[in-house]
């Protein structure tokens, strides 16, 4: 009997340590998914999505640095689609620029948000890239750096005039309706969190150098 | 509320949908739809006006193409007809549109995408406002945020990852039950 016993808890009880093991490792786990998630993401994944290959590439290097671009000279990138190379010298911020700033363009380098415009419009310019890969440099920033945005219209420079740690909801941040050339760059705050945050960290800077595009109103 | 603003701007934008020509600039009858959408809709007294960011997206987007006068003119009566209903629904906010009212409003988009040949796939039902043109491609991908999620987010799902961790224990626990047989074995003997 006592044998039988023996055997029983020999089976069971693995089982319900499993079951147990389990429940305790998902309890621990769920409060902080995002994280643990990202952290985990990084050795297991169960896709297989080659995003490098995803997208097109219209950026071809250009050596006009002058005043104007005519309108018409200019093709508008569609979205997901690489037109450019965005540098900031003394970082480590050399990446792709995107028209776009979903999934695919994230992936590969930085992209521009579609409510915002692009190099040489006129207007802001807003652009994102991950904290963990092409804007981790962002950290070097400081004022009075240059950013360089090359398309195949224009090559820009844009001088940083601020930084700044806002809330991601925090509308100040931005003026999607300004009448000016300005440009911003935003990351997730801090740069070495893994998951996701609430904080961003933006770079704010004013065109100094690059064509501005002509003939856009009829 | 940003489904409904999503909503919102399907019929607003929906004309990005006018066939692609690689011809950049704004002429008149784009710059008169631009004007016409920043036009804001009087609801019981609040002005109701279109994000800018969905006016600079179509503002990009019409770079891109070159809208005819009577494109124009159908897109601008569906602007006026959408403004129009919301002033007459009564309430002061869009947030406070009833679902059948949402669903009017879904209706001018459908219009708009029946008569200019552009797909709303998603839209209507998330969050996600996607427009895809008649070629297929992506001209819209706006998920209502203006500010992206940009810390590290590689693809992972929970349930895989729960299996491999009990995969793990039942690998350990078997590796324990055969220890201990062993080590009763060897008291045996």
């Amino acid at each position: 009997m006592k044998k039988r016993n023996n055997k029983l808890s020999l089976i069971f009880t693995p089982i319900v340590f499993c079951l147990v093991m389990c429940l305790a490792v998902a309890a621990a786990v769920l409060p902080k998914y995002d994280k643990l998630s990202t952290l985990a993401g990084m050795f297991i994944s169960d896709t297989q999505i080659d995003y490098s290959s995803a997208y097109e590439n219209i950026f071809v290097p250009t050596k006009n640095s002058g005043d104007t671009v005519n309108a018409k000279d200019v093709e508008f990138p569609g979205v997901n689609k690489q037109f450019g190379k965005l540098k900031i010298k003394g970082t480590k911020v050399d990446a792709k620029l995107f028209y776009g700033d979903g999934t695919v363009p994230l992936r590969n380098g930085v992209g521009i948000y579609g409510g915002s415009f692009i190099p040489g419009y006129g207007k802001t310019i807003l652009v994102a890239g991950h904290n963990n890969t092409y804007f981790n440099g962002l950290k070097k920033v400081k004022k009075g750096d240059i950013v360089k945005i090359n398309t195949s219209y224009g090559n820009y420079e844009y001088k940083v005039t601020n930084t700044a740690i806002r809330d991601h909801k925090d509308k100040k941040a931005y003026d999607l309706e300004a009448d000016h050339e300005n440009l911003i760059l935003y990351t997730c705050y801090p740069f070495d969190s893994l998951g996701l945050t609430n904080q961003r960290f933006f770079v704010y800077a004013e065109k100094v150098k690059g064509p501005k595009i002509v003939g856009l109103y009829e | 509320m940003k489904k409904v603003i999503a909503l919102l701007a399907v019929v607003l934008i929906a004309v990005l949908s006018c066939t692609s020509v690689f011809a950049a600039g704004l002429n008149s009858s784009e710059q008169s739809v631009l004007s016409n959408m920043r036009t804001p809709a009087n609801m019981k007294g609040n002005s109701v006006y279109v994000p800018s960011s969905y006016i600079n997206q179509a503002e990009a987007r019409f770079n891109t193409i070159d809208m005819t006068s009577d494109q124009a003119s159908k897109i601008n009566g569906l602007i006026n007809q959408g403004r129009s209903f919301l002033q007459s629904t009564g309430k002061d906010s869009i947030k406070k549109l009833t679902s059948s009212q949402l669903n009017t409003l879904m209706g001018y988009a459908s219009q708009a995408a029946a008569v200019l040949d552009v797909k709303v796939p998603a839209g209507a039902d998330t969050e996600n406002l996607k427009i895809i043109n008649s070629a297929g491609e992506v001209i819209i991908d706006d998920d209502g945020n203006v500010i992206k999620a940009t810390g590290a987010q590689p693809e992972f799902n929970l349930v895989p990852f729960m299996v491999s961790v009990a995969a793990t224990l039942l690998v350990l626990c078997a590796a324990g039950v055969i220890v201990r047989r062993k080590a009763l074995q060897y008291e045996k003997a």
